[in-house]
């Protein structure tokens, strides 16, 4: 009787156990199924958003602001006094999307066209090769490598003032070319250089320079080179030299044998010193073109010729606080002085000196509200008997400007 | 003529000064070992503020870090190992 009992109780957990496995077979199916049409899904997602080969992207900046200036203007000791006011001009308004297409991890094509003086341009249009760890090769409509304010310190999210150093930026040409550059390690410094190749600026009749021409005026190329140093380990110095050697006199005219030397000395220190950031900015630009034979503007039958020597500086000096509450961290204060010569004798000849100060309010990293004061004084060295003298003139701005880049 | 000469020859002079001065200071063409030992977060720290504030790293996405690292290169000329290193942190930040 015992017997049968285990049994009949073996046969009854045989049944129970074979019927609980398919329950729980049943169930842990459906959870399988689940889980993976999930993950199928997710995979799908991921494979949609694996970074392929390309990527495109628009970056880009823009600036607007307000500027009111009052402008005194003495010739033969008469003076001149005009007022402006105007939207959107602090200093330049300007709006310039920049487009970055990378194409694997060799190429990259940089596109900046810029809308700012009621009209469009382009800052930059170029294609990169990374060719090597550290050797790049560019091609295009480029900046040249001379100097460092227009390359890397000008745009109005960067610069710490609303206004550029009078004439370091124009003196340095965007053009057609190729371009080889690149930044090296060295023990505990770096070195990094910077060579182009390009068709050239081109003189024109009143000895002025002019560049970014798409055909070469004198078959002449131009080359441009600046080399820079960070002699500590942290980064915080860089020291560069530049020069800009070519012909610059049009095939075939009067100043075909015309040349251009140029040379820019640049410096670049931060650094902080608790409880402040320390930015120190200096460049020094000198153009030297070989004295030509100019047409009198006021009598064709004369010529006038003149010491084409022009020179250009400026010292920047910013701080901003490293220690302090959240709001008080986001000002920054900046002075800077500037000087521009022009060459004297010429139809544009002039000695003139600014003195920027300016104070800044850093919404984000790359968002400013800047309000700057500059106090410029201009003393012509045009030739009176050319007709181009117009005496001193004393401009006082304030400039409210806003920048962004994104 | 002589004055141009003379700061051709300036700036000749300088670039020589710069290179040799470079070449004698250090072993070889290559970083110490502190300065190859350096993280992304301090080549980040070090190098971005040279000409504007520190980036946040939650400004771009990942990819968009990868394209920019390469437009910083050509407009820094930081070396490729600093590039490499920066876009990393600024990656892995995010």
């Amino acid at each position: 009787m015992k017997k049968k009992m285990y049994q009949i109780l073996g046969m009854f957990l045989l049944i129970m156990g074979g019927t609980l496995s398919q329950v729980y077979a049943q169930n842990s199916g459906g959870l399988d199924s689940t889980v993976l049409d999930r993950l199928n899904a997710l995979e799908q997602q991921a494979n949609y958003q694996k970074p392929g080969n390309d990527h495109f992207m628009v970056a880009g900046l823009t600036t607007f602001g307000f500027a009111a200036s009052k402008t005194t203007n003495t010739v033969g000791g008469i003076s001149s006094i005009s007022k402006t006011n105007s939207f959107p001009d602090a200093d330049h308004y300007e709006f310039s999307p920049m487009f970055l297409w990378r194409h694997g991890n060799k190429f990259l094509l940089e596109f900046e066209p810029s809308f700012n003086n009621n009209g469009l341009s382009v800052n930059w249009a170029d294609v990169s090769y990374f060719a090597l760890p550290n050797l790049i090769i560019r091609a295009g409509y480029l900046v040249l490598p001379f100097g460092t304010y227009a390359k890397r310190e000008a745009a109005g999210w960067i610069d710490k003032l609303a206004t550029d150093p009078m004439g370091i930026a124009d003196m340095t040409p965007t053009d057609y070319g190729v371009e080889v550059e690149g930044g090296l390690p060295l023990g505990s410094m770096k070195l990094n250089y910077d060579v182009a190749v390009s068709n050239g600026s081109q003189l024109l009749s009143d000895g002025t320079l002019t560049s970014g021409n798409i055909v070469d005026n004198n078959n002449n190329k131009t080359v441009t080179a600046r080399i820079g140093w960070l002699p500590f380990s942290n980064s915080s110095l860089e020291l560069g030299v530049s020069g800009m050697f070519g012909k610059v006199g049009d095939l075939g005219s009067p100043y075909q044998n015309a040349t251009g030397n140029m040379y820019a000395f640049d410096l670049n220190y931060v650094k902080t010193f608790h409880p402040i950031l320390l930015n120190i900015k200096a460049q020094y630009n000198i153009q030297n073109i070989t004295n030509e034979n100019y047409v009198n503007p006021n009598d064709s039958t004369q010529n006038y010729s003149f010491n084409n020597h022009t020179t250009a500086g400026f010292v920047q000096c910013s701080i901003r606080p490293t220690e302090a509450n959240n709001f008080l961290k986001n000002f920054e204060i900046a002075g800077r002085y500037t000087s521009y010569n022009l060459p004297g004798n010429s139809t544009f000849g002039s000695d003139q000196h600014s003195v920027t100060v300016g104070l800044d309010y850093w919404l984000t990293w790359r968002t400013v509200v800047k309000a700057t004061y500059e106090a410029y004084t201009g003393n012509s060295t045009a030739s009176k008997l050319l007709g181009a003298y117009n005496g001193t003139t004393n401009t006082n701005t304030f400039y409210l400007q806003f920048s962004i880049q994104l | 003529m002589k004055r141009y000469l003379s700061l051709h020859t300036i700036t000749l002079a300088l670039v020589i000064v710069f290179v040799i001065t470079a070449i004698a200071s250090i072993n070889g063409c290559a970083p110490t070992k502190a300065v190859a030992a350096k993280s992304g977060a301090q080549l980040w720290a070090e190098n971005c503020q040279r000409c504007h504030n520190t980036p946040s790293p939650a400004s771009f996405s990942a990819e968009q870090w990868e394209t920019i690292g390469m437009h910083m290169q050509t407009r820094a000329l930081i070396t490729q190992a600093e590039r490499e290193k920066i876009v990393d942190f600024l990656k892995s930040s995010r």
